[in-house]
């Protein structure tokens, strides 16, 4: 069958969505994924984005932002970020959310803010980074509030770390009941969907596992990608492939083939 | 009421000053962006500026990549699908501008607190992670404790943070269409647009439409930034150009790529800022630049019917230029 691992990627994401959940998406892959989900199993999906973009699917294409006219054109509301990051997320509400990484550690903690070659924890200091990204935007508000999240990542050594650089997005902090003890709303990542499979966190310990890989990688080639050590599960699993049918769906949203460019 | 129009060049000379604390009333990197009026400001040389962020756009981009920001708030810093934005990066990794990180939920409540005149906001999220522990204001401080301080609920004795609320010198807010008192409707997200508003000391309108005032008498509850609040009205078509303004014009995908490419390096940068910044005065002039075929083609834009409703009251070209040279008097 013909994909790219990021169309593998937004697919395994897409499943892990359930039908009428009230779902905030992220910009780029996270809504491919959303809106994947929509068209090939769930139906009753409640999307929405941080600017309080309500009740609209894309058209045109991947949206080149959250409040890009192309997911303005067949909205049934426009509120805003108090609205959708406030009253919707951080209040609880919230079902589930798909957020990006560009580092991901072994707790679920995610950065997305900048990469240091001393990082601020490690030089007890804050000094400008050596590479600025984005920041968190929504997905602070997201790691907070959320019942559950799912977090999207390119699984490589340098982003799969044993502690990030800088913790944007609060996952399970140093895990066990760390996060715990801080009284979030919410209940924290459910699941990293990478490149090569899928994580979960341990109900003890909150350190992410390998449940299950895809079938053109190997547990070695998992394991080599990941910088700590990454335990795999005693029922590891190899993820089913996505079907015609799924290929079909995501290509329908994804119709300038954003995930086919980007490998 | 009182008539607020101001020409582009009058409403940055009048409501800007270097050092001040100035807010660009965005709604998200991609769409409705107060654009042209930063690059009045970069024309008329503003300096030291502390920026009210709550997302980065093409804005505050070329702010910072022309070296006129010396502190930066944000919740988003970059350009969504569009990439990092190149120049505020470049200026925040030189160190020439300090960087403060929150959320965007926290940004929002920021300034919903001071639209109240609150001392501080109660914060749920940005703490107990970097955006708490972690300060460019007091880079020496890790973990921090005076950004986002800690502290009790009186009712539980459980902890919390404290976020400090926003009162930005001016705003500059794009919106879709106002009159000219100032009583605005945004099409699309609102982002911060309403709070905002109400947080700022003082409100400078740039919209893309002037409409008749019985618009607003016929759609009250859509006017979400009114009159009372809003200090000077300026009339740019095209105002968040290379970004997109729903329900007239998509973003310029060309130019939103090509532009943030040039503020990569500062020579780029002047470049850019020679051909596309200071080479226009009036808005005849910018829409010459921008091209009548990259106006018709990003004028096709599938929010197009959005517009409907309210085309009736569209105020012309030649109305508005009498109703500005009255306001000159």
């Amino acid at each position: 069958m013909d994909y790219t691992k990021q169309e593998f990627m937004a697919i395994i994401t897409g499943r892990e969505i359930k039908d009428g959940e009230l779902i905030i998406l992220g910009v780029g892959l996270p809504m491919l994924a959303g809106y994947f989900a929509q068209t090939n199993h769930a139906p009753n999906l409640r999307p929405f984005t941080e600017g309080g973009v309500y009740g609209s699917t894309p058209v045109g294409g991947l949206p080149w932002g959250i409040e890009c006219n192309r997911i303005s054109a067949n909205a049934t509301s426009f509120t805003n970020a108090i609205d959708a990051l406030g009253f919707l997320v951080l209040s609880g509400r919230a079902d589930n959310a798909v957020i990006g990484a560009a580092q991901v550690d072994k707790y679920g903690n995610v950065n997305t803010t900048g990469i240091w070659d001393e990082p601020p924890w490690k030089a007890g200091k804050y000094l400008p980074p050596r590479v600025r990204l984005n920041g968190s935007g929504g997905a602070s508000d997201i790691s907070v509030g959320c019942k559950r999240y799912l977090i999207m990542a390119s699984h490589e050594k340098r982003r799969f770390m044993e502690k990030v650089d800088y913790i944007s997005s609060t996952g399970f902090l140093t895990g066990g009941d760390s996060r715990k003890k801080c009284g979030f709303v919410g209940g924290g990542p459910a699941a990293i969907i990478s490149t090569l499979g899928i994580l979960r966190p341990d109900p003890q310990t909150k350190e992410f596992y390998l449940e299950a890989y895809y079938p053109f990688t190997t547990i070695d080639e998992v394991k080599a990608s990941t910088d700590w050590d990454l335990k795999i599960s005693p029922d590891v699993k190899i993820v089913i492939e996505p079907t015609d049918e799924e290929l079909e769906n995501l290509r329908s949203v994804d119709v300038t083939g954003f995930l086919r460019k980007n490998g | 009421m009182q008539n607020k129009l101001l020409s582009i060049q009058e409403a940055v000379a009048n409501y800007t000053w270097d050092g001040m604390t100035y807010c660009n009333g965005a709604a998200l990197p991609v769409g409705s962006c107060s654009i042209a009026f930063g690059k009045e400001m970069v024309k008329q040389k503003r300096k030291n500026l502390n920026v009210i962020c709550h997302c980065g756009s093409q804005q505050i981009n070329l702010l910072a990549a022309v070296g006129a920001v010396d502190r930066v708030e944000v919740g988003f810093s970059g350009l969504e699908v569009y990439g990092f934005a190149a120049g505020l990066n470049r200026a925040v990794i030189s160190g020439k501008t300090r960087m403060e990180d929150y959320s965007n939920g926290a940004m929002a409540l920021r300034f919903f607190g001071g639209a109240m005149n609150w001392p501080f906001v109660p914060a749920t999220v940005s703490i107990h992670n970097d955006q708490q522990w972690c300060s460019a204001d007091y880079p020496d401080e890790y973990p921090c404790t005076r950004k986002i301080p800690e502290i009790t609920d009186p009712f539980t004795g459980k902890k919390y943070g404290a976020f400090r609320t926003i009162r930005p010198d001016v705003a500059a807010i794009h919106v879709t269409m106002a009159d000219i008192y100032g009583n605005a409707i945004m099409l699309g997200t609102e982002w911060n647009r309403f709070e905002m508003s109400r947080a700022s000391k003082k409100v400078v309108l740039v919209t893309d439409q002037i409409v008749h005032t019985d618009c607003m008498r016929q759609y009250p509850n859509l006017v979400r930034i009114i009159s009372e609040v809003v200090d000077a009205v300026v009339y740019w078509p095209y105002a968040a150009w290379p970004q997109a303004s729903p329900g007239l014009y998509d973003s310029d995908e060309e130019h939103m790529f090509y532009m943030n490419k040039m503020m990569k390096t500062e020579a780029d940068t002047e470049a850019y800022c020679d051909q596309w910044v200071n080479s226009w005065n009036s808005h005849e002039e910018y829409m010459a630049l921008i091209g009548e075929e990259k106006i018709e083609k990003i004028s096709q834009t599938a929010t197009g019917f959005l517009m409907d409703p309210y085309r009736k009251w569209i105020r012309s070209d030649a109305e508005i230029r009498e109703l500005q040279d009255r306001t000159k008097g």
